[in-house]
């Protein structure tokens, strides 16, 4: 194997060494993103139903309470909570399909994979027929069927297999199909008022967010992304091999676990209170990569950031687009998310 | 102390089956100690409870005089760095992102790298000539430079001894040789352990300082390779009939295979190729 | 004398106390219990359900309401007014853009949250809940008290009440009550079961729901539907209307079926049927003549 030539190998490092250290690039990428977000949460109060105003948005902001009370209560108490929820969501979204991502080594992975979904919906659907309101009646059956779900995942997997990815993976498969057959039961046994409620449950729907909801769901996620974060350096190195991580120092078991269990928490309570919204989980984190990298100290919040920028934006879309009502979130996702991944399949020449 | 790894009937299975029986052996302080013998002699289970991955179900394991569980995962990751057969590339980093990866014993729980780190990553790059490679990434290397990639990144932990699973196992001649080579550089340079598993038996004669054959778990033969690369040990090892003599290189032991054609029924010694 | 025209004047001022107007200036319940503080005078009302849309019209009050559900189309004249969503789906920021000081929902339909978040702006929802045929009038008569037309609620109670028993003195008349099959859905067969509207009209119109049993929309198959062997067929146009010579091929094909060897295979409006609205009498009249034709004969 011949040598490079000296100057050409110098070079390359020194500019490589030149590269801004981590933090550096973690505050360039996040306030980057942290532009786009606030960008899109503008764009996202002062467009709706009854009329977009970028002028009357401003005005809300710095006039107060005072001036016309409609509109202060329409900007603030229908659509903020309704856009913070969607930065909340599609944040979650986002990092769980990193994360499911570097713990399954799968690109394909995404958060519902390991039937999260499909077992909130069924507790979604005993929750409708049981005649509860959304919240927090039936955002609590849901929860409470994806956590059965993931409790009956374990099971079949049980400790140590639970640790191989390809198992993991198998026994997620077969649980969202059982789960999935088990929906398309229930929905056909529905009396038809109901039936019309699971059908948009189903769908994925930001309309219910008040203020009160969304503070709750903060508090839980903002302290999970913060534990996420920490666990961004085990990401990278247990994707160079679950032992080779270990002979690095990791606990592999510990890690893992971790970052499952919370995951797949965070994930179940935003399915809870919004439904299944697709696409997201899937393609933000490939985008992401392409854009900054596969280092998961950077991808973190990136993930959070750009996720929620572009749940915001599919979310205004999803309610401006129709004429009349509102298209389901999922719908939307789907429609950008698809072609979006088709692009970047293309891109990365596979 | 002397030894830098000590084991003491050291026993491991994988649910009901046996795979290592009570092994004694140590490995000096700068040595570089070579593991040969045919497939399911559990070669590559002995490395992982070696270097922390599986735990021994039986006997003990002393690193550096201590024993094994006496040491925090990291402070182990710090003391004994493994070069695993092949690396993933599922989502490719770059050169330099695994080789600082290296780093993480010594660093926090984010693995902040700080200018330090950066310049110990470029030496070890340097040292195993992948420094022009820094921002390709993974997948795009060929077998050979990611093996030296893997190599560098092993080095920036700072470990007192180096494993290795069957290193040369995929590569080409050539690189077979520049790893070997680079490990004997580490030794002398870097006053590194290497321990190796191979199934490159003629390699393992070359560089080899102390070699270990083992079979079905067992010890067959340890200690310098003129002791252990002797036709009888190699054949009940290999159970194969196999040729021993001198390399022209000088007094290194040189085994050759023999094919069917050169053994007539019968006859015992194995003949020269006319 | 000047002690009379005191104790009079004393008892008409308590009159006046306990009759100051049918809407309590202040809380009262509506029909699932809930109070609601209402406005003395309603003056920005929005109806979130078609029927509600059609007895505030009946009522005359419609020069108050502001906003209608989506497919409130009777009278003609709601379909121009502003739309807030479909009755299952509801847009909250048109509703509250339309600054109503009342809205009013049905239990049976509209999403519960939309209710809580309303009231937790602060603007009154009233929820109706009509179960039956007198439930409907009872909702007539509250809806009527709320919005300040008192006299005209009781108006059209009185003529339903009285189209009603006459329904009922003509069918008295008749010499059996025909088995009745009402089909609501084509694929699957869904029928009308005991705790319906149109099960409850059936039976006043001189019929037997062949359905009637505990599920309020129970489903058959085909084979059970011909053991039923029903003389009256009635579909309901909310079937996707215009596949009704489709649905009325299929079933002329089973000739067992008394209701097909007759040709008493018939479409009625489903609005008609399904809105507990003053309409439902059309609807009730509508289904007497086609279970009984021949007492109604003479008639228009």
């Amino acid at each position: 194997m011949s040598q490079e030539s000296e100057p050409n190998g110098a070079i390359s490092l020194r500019m490589d060494l030149k590269r801004p250290l981590l933090m550096k690039r973690l505050s360039m990428v996040s306030l980057l993103l942290l532009f786009f977000l606030i960008a899109a949460l503008f764009l996202g109060i002062s467009i709706g139903s009854t009329g977009s105003g970028i002028g009357q948005g401003l005005a809300t902001l710095f006039d107060g309470k005072d001036t016309d009370a409609m509109r202060h209560t329409i900007i603030w108490q229908i659509r903020f909570p309704r856009v913070l929820l969607a930065i909340l969501v599609g944040g979650t979204l986002s990092l769980g399909g990193l994360v499911f991502q570097a713990l399954l080594r799968n690109p394909l992975a995404e958060p519902y994979i390991l039937g999260i979904s499909s077992g909130s919906g069924i507790g979604a659907i005993i929750g409708i027929l049981a005649g509860f309101s959304r919240f927090p009646g039936v955002s609590a059956t849901a929860f409470a069927g994806s956590m059965g779900t993931l409790l009956l995942l374990f099971v079949m997997s049980s400790g140590q297999a639970m640790l191989k990815k390809d198992t993991l993976l198998l026994s997620g498969v077969m649980v969202n199909a059982f789960c999935a057959a088990l929906i398309m039961f229930l929905m056909s046994v529905t009396q038809d008022s109901r039936l019309h409620n699971i059908i948009f449950w189903l769908m994925g729907d930001l309309s219910t967010a008040d203020l009160h909801q969304v503070a709750i769901l903060a508090g839980v996620l903002i302290p999970g992304f913060v534990l996420l974060f920490c666990l961004s350096n085990a990401m990278n190195l247990l994707l160079m091999g679950r032992e080779l991580a270990q002979t690095m120092g990791l606990n592999i078991k510990a890690a893992t676990v971790t970052l499952l269990v919370a995951t797949s928490f965070m994930v179940s309570l935003t399915v809870a209170n919004c439904g299944p919204i697709g696409f997201v989980g899937l393609v933000m984190p490939h985008v992401l990569r392409l854009a900054f990298g596969p280092d998961h100290r950077i991808l973190v919040p990136a993930s959070i950031l750009g996720g929620g920028t572009y749940m915001v934006l599919c979310d205004l879309l999803a309610r401006t687009l129709p004429d009349q009502g509102e298209m389901p979130a999922g719908v939307i996702t789907a429609m950008i998310g698809v072609p979006l991944f088709i692009i970047l399949l293309k891109k990365s020449g596979r | 102390m002397k030894e830098a790894i000590h084991t003491k009937q050291l026993g491991y299975s994988y649910g009901d089956l046996r795979v290592l029986e009570a092994l004694s052996f140590s490995v000096y302080r700068g040595d570089f100690f070579i593991i040969i013998g045919p497939n399911g002699s559990g070669k590559t289970t002995l490395l992982k409870c070696i270097s922390g991955i599986l735990r021994p179900r039986t006997g003990g394991l002393e690193i550096l005089g201590a024993p094994v569980h006496a040491y925090s995962r990291k402070s182990l990751a710090r003391s004994i760095a493994l070069v695993p057969q092949t690396a993933p590339v599922d989502f490719p980093f770059r050169v330099t992102e695994v080789v600082l990866m290296g780093r993480s014993p010594h660093l926090g729980i984010l693995g902040v790298e700080h200018e330090e780190d950066l310049s110990i990553a470029h030496r070890a790059m340097e040292f195993t000539g992948v420094a022009s490679l820094a921002r390709r990434k993974l997948d795009q290397l060929s077998g050979g430079e990611r093996q030296r990639v893997m190599i560098a990144r092993a080095i920036c932990q700072d470990p007192e001894i180096i494993l290795l699973d069957e290193p040369t196992a995929s590569l080409d001649l050539a690189h077979q040789v520049r790893v070997m080579d680079l490990m004997e550089r580490l030794r002398h340079e870097k006053k590194v352990t290497v321990l190796m598993v191979s199934h490159d038996i003629n390699l393992a004669a070359l560089y080899g300082n102390r070699l270990m054959l083992l079979k079905e778990g067992r010890i067959l033969s340890l200690g310098a390779p003129s002791e252990v690369l002797t036709f009888q040990t190699l054949e009940e090892a290999y159970g194969c009939p196999l040729l021993v003599d001198k390399s022209p290189l000088g007094d290194f032991q040189r085994v050759t295979l023999v094919p069917q054609k050169f053994i007539d029924p019968g006859i015992k010694e194995t003949s020269r190729r006319p | 004398m000047k002690q009379i025209r005191y104790i009079l004047f004393l008892i008409s001022a308590c009159s006046l106390f306990f009759y100051s107007g049918p809407s309590a200036a202040g809380t009262a319940t509506d029909e699932t219990g809930r109070p609601v503080t209402i406005p003395d005078d309603p003056r920005r009302v929005v109806s979130f359900a078609p029927s509600i849309t059609e007895i505030i019209f009946a009522l005359g009050r419609e020069d108050r309401l502001k906003g209608v559900s989506r497919f409130s189309d009777f009278p003609p004249e709601a379909t121009r007014l502003p739309s807030v969503g479909s009755y299952i789906r509801l847009d909250l920021e048109k509703i509250v853009a339309l600054r109503p000081d009342l809205c009013f929902a049905t239990k049976d339909g509209n999403p519960k949250d939309v209710v809580t978040r309303l009231s937790a702006l602060d603007i009154p929802v009233y929820v109706v809940d009509p179960k039956n045929l007198e439930g409907v009038m009872t909702t007539i008569h509250r809806i009527g008290g709320v919005l300040n037309a008192g006299p005209k609620a009781d108006a059209i109670i009185q003529q339903m009440h009285t189209r009603i028993n006459r329904v009922k003195s003509m069918v008295a008349k008749a010499s059996s009550r025909p088995g009745v099959f009402f089909q609501i859905e084509i694929s699957p067969i869904v029928s009308v079961g005991e705790s319906t509207l149109i099960n409850e009209m059936i039976e006043i119109a001189g019929g037997i729901n062949l359905a009637k049993g505990p599920t309020p929309y129970p489903r058959f198959s085909r084979e059970q539907v011909l053991t039923l062997a029903p003389d009256v067929l009635i579909i309901t146009s909310m079937a996707r209307g215009g596949r009704f010579e489709a649905v009325k091929r299929e079933w002329s094909r089973w000739s067992s079926i008394p209701a097909v060897r007759n040709h008493r295979i018939l479409m009625v409006d489903s609005n008609l049927f399904d809105r507990p609205s003053p309409r439902l009498v059309d609807a009730l009249e509508i289904l007497a003549r086609l279970i009984h034709p021949g007492l109604f004969e003479g008639e228009k």
